[in-house]
C-alpha cells in the first residue's frame, strides 16, 4: 500500500470512529463506569475485616503466579463487554451504509476520491480490528483503576501487597487475549457481518429488517422445498458462543487457521462483494 | 480547443421514467458551461453520471477516463457540490478539513484554511450547527483547495438567501476560476448564472435543446418586436416562440437571417431568460 493509499485509509477509519463514537467509545465507557460503581458500592459496603480478607486473599491468589498462565482468569469479567461490542456491531453494521445514503452525505462522501472497495473494506477493518480496541482499552483502565484501588487498600490495611504487582500484570497479559478473541470472533462471524453490510448498502429503509427478513425468507424457503433445516442448522452452531469462545493464545491460532474459519471467511467475502457493488451502483 | 465532456446518446430510465432520454454533451475545457432545465428536467442525473454516481447507457468520457470504470480515480480531477445539505452534520469544520487532506491527494490545507479565515465559520462547530450559508462556503472553500481540472455544481446555492448566492458566485469567478479549470453549473435560476457562462446547455424531459457557446447566441437567436402590420410575414418564419410584449408582439427565431428579421420590426438578443422559456415551450408544444 503506497503512501497515498495507506493515508486515505487511515483518513477512512478515522472517519468510522468519529461518526460512530457511541457505539465505539462512550458505549464501552459508560458500561464501565456502571461495572465501577456497582463494584465500588458493593466493596464499600463490606465490614472492614471482609475488605481485609478479600485483599489478603486476591494478593495470595496471584503472588508468584505466572501472568501468562493466571490471564484466562481476567478474560471472563470481559464478557459483558464482549456482549455490548456484539449489539453495537450490529448497530453499526446494519446502519454504516445505510445512514449517510438517508442523510444525502453520501455524495460529500463519494464525491471524494475514494473506491466503494476502500470504503466497505474500512468498516470491515473497523469492526473487526479497531471497534475491539476501544474496548479493550477501557478495560484495561477498569483494571488499572481496580487493581490500584487494592494495593492502596492493602498498603492501608498492612496487607503484603507484591501479590497485587503479579495480578496486575495477569490482567495486562489478558488484554492481547481478549483483543484477539474480539477480533477473531468477528472474524469467525464474517457471514454474518457481510450479510448485514450487504443490506445495509441495498436497503432504502429498515436495513436490519430487510437482513433478517431476507434470512427468514430463505430459511422458510429451504424447509418448503428441500425439507432441509442445513442452513438454520449451520447459523446455529456458528453463532454458538462455544464455539467461538477462546481464552488462550493457543486457541486463537488454532481457530484462525481452522477449515471452518475460512469457509466462513469466503462466504463473508462473497457478502462484503456484493455490498461493494451496492454501495458502488444504487443511486 | 479540446472537450472536457463527451456524451453520446445517454440513456437512464427509473422505471419507466425516462430521465435521460439520450443526452448528448460536449463541454470544452476551459468553459464555464451552465446547464439550465426547469425541475425534473434530467439535469442532476446527468451531472450525477458525468461523475459516475449513476449508471447510465451511451458512451461517456469525462476528464480523458469513462466514469463508469473508475470513479475514484476520475475523482481526483474532478470536485462535485451538489446542494447544500450534503456535509456530513455529524463532523466538525476542522474534522471535514482532517478528512478531506487525508484522502484527496490534490487538497491544499492551507489555501482552505486562509479562504475560511475570511468567513465566520468557526473551526471547531459540528456542521449541523452551521446555517445553510456557512455550510456552502465552507464547501466552497474545501474545493477551492483542490487543485482539479473540472468542478461540477448541481443547484449550488438552492435555499441560499441572495448575499450568500451572490457571495458564491463573485468568489468562484474572482478566486477560484483562472480558465484552465472547466465548471458545469447546473440550475433552474437562469438569471444568476446568466453573466458567468462562456457555454449553455438547456435540458427538458430528460433531452438536450440547445447547446451552444455563449457568444454564439446573437448570431443564432433574434428576437423581434414585430410591427403590427408584418405579422403575417412574422408568421410564416417559423418563430420557435411568441409572447407579449407593453402590448406588442415578440417573435424569437433561431438560425434565421438577421437581415432578413429587420425588415420586420426591432431586433434583438433574446437573454438567456427568454431564451430558457422559448426553448422549454418549445420542446413542450414541439
Amino acid at each position: 500500500m503506497d503512501k497515498i493509499a495507506w493515508s486515505q485509509f487511515q483518513g477512512l477509519l478515522k472517519r468510522e470512529v468519529l461518526e460512530h463514537r457511541n457505539l465505539f467509545i462512550w458505549a464501552p465507557v459508560i458500561l464501565g463506569l456502571l461495572i465501577f460503581v456497582i463494584d465500588f458500592l458493593i466493596i464499600t459496603s463490606l465490614a472492614e475485616e471482609n475488605k481485609i480478607a478479600f485483599v489478603t486473599y486476591l494478593a495470595r491468589f496471584f503472588n508468584g503466579g505466572s501472568p501468562m498462565e493466571m490471564s484466562g482468569v481476567f478474560v471472563f469479567p470481559t464478557l459483558p463487554f464482549l456482549g455490548i461490542l456484539y449489539i453495537c456491531a450490529i448497530l453499526y453494521l446494519t446502519n454504516t451504509l445505510y445512514q449517510d445514503r438517508r442523510e444525502m452525505s453520501v455524495l460529500f462522501w463519494q464525491s471524494m476520491p475514494v473506491s466503494s472497495l476502500n470504503t466497505v473494506l474500512s468498516k470491515v477493518v473497523t469492526i473487526v480490528l479497531i471497534a475491539p480496541l476501544f474496548y479493550v482499552a477501557v478495560v484495561f483502565a477498569l483494571y488499572l483503576i481496580g487493581i490500584l484501588w487494592l494495593i492502596v487498600s492493602g498498603l492501608i490495611y498492612d496487607v503484603e501487597v507484591a501479590g497485587l504487582g503479579y495480578m496486575f500484570l495477569s490482567a495486562v497479559f489478558s488484554l492481547p487475549v481478549v483483543y484477539l478473541f474480539a477480533a477473531t470472533s468477528a472474524l469467525w462471524l464474517l457471514p454474518f457481518i457481510g450479510w448485514l453490510l450487504l443490506f445495509s448498502a441495498f436497503a432504502n429503509r429498515t436495513p436490519l429488517l430487510w437482513a433478517i427478513g431476507s434470512l427468514a425468507l430463505i430459511l422458510f424457503l429451504e424447509g418448503f422445498i428441500f425439507g432441509s433445516q442445513f442452513l438454520s442448522n449451520w447459523i446455529e452452531t456458528r453463532s454458538d458462543i462455544d464455539n467461538f469462545l477462546i481464552i488462550e493464545f493457543g486457541g486463537i491460532f488454532d481457530r484462525l487457521f481452522s477449515y471452518d474459519m475460512l469457509i466462513g471467511i469466503g462466504i463473508g467475502s462473497i457478502f462484503i462483494c456484493g455490498a461493494v457493488y451496492m454501495r458502488r451502483f444504487v443511486d | 480547443m479540446t472537450n472536457i465532456v463527451e456524451a453520446r446518446a445517454l440513456v437512464k430510465n427509473y422505471g419507466n421514467f425516462k430521465a435521460l432520454d439520450g443526452v448528448d454533451l460536449t463541454i470544452p475545457s476551459g468553459a464555464i458551461s451552465g446547464l439550465i432545465g426547469p425541475n425534473g428536467a434530467g439535469k442532476t442525473t446527468t451531472l450525477k453520471a458525468l461523475i459516475g454516481l449513476c449508471d447510465v447507457e451511451g458512451e461517456l468520457n469525462v476528464a480523458g477516463r469513462d466514469p463508469r470504470e473508475a470513479r475514484h480515480k476520475l475523482m481526483e480531477d474532478v470536485c462535485f457540490i451538489a446542494d447544500v445539505g450534503i456535509l456530513p452534520k455529524w463532523l466538525k469544520v476542522s474534522q471535514v478539513i482532517d478528512y478531506v487532506e487525508a484522502v484527496h491527494p490534490k487538497f491544499h490545507r492551507a489555501r482552505a484554511e486562509k479562504l475560511l479565515s475570511t468567513t465566520e465559520i468557526p473551526a471547531n462547530k459540528r456542521i449541523k450547527e452551521l446555517s445553510k450559508g456557512m455550510v456552502t462556503q465552507l464547501h466552497l472553500a474545501l474545493v477551492m483547495a483542490i487543485d482539479v481540472r473540472l468542478l461540477v455544481l448541481d443547484e449550488p446555492t438552492l435555499g441560499l438567501d441572495i448575499i450568500y448566492r451572490k457571495e458564491f458566485y463573485d468568489r468562484l469567478l474572482n478566486e477560484y476560476y483562472d480558465g484552465n479549470c472547466t465548471i458545469i453549473i447546473s440550475t433552474h435560476q437562469v438569471e444568476e448564472v446568466e453573466a458567468l457562462l462562456s457555454h449553455l446547455m438547456f435540458i427538458n424531459k430528460g433531452k438536450i435543446v440547445l447547446d451552444a457557446m455563449m457568444n454564439d447566441l446573437a448570431e443564432t437567436y433574434t428576437e423581434v418586436i414585430v410591427d403590427p402590420q408584418k405579422i403575417e410575414r412574422a408568421d410564416s418564419l417559423n418563430p420557435i416562440h411568441i409572447r407579449e410584449l407593453l402590448g406588442k408582439k415578440c417573435y424569437t427565431y433561431e438560425s434565421v437571417s438577421r437581415t432578413e428579421l429587420e425588415s420586420l420590426g426591432e431586433c434583438l438578443t433574446p437573454s438567456v431568460a427568454d431564451l430558457f422559456v422559448a426553448k422549454m415551450k418549445e420542446t413542450r408544444h414541439g
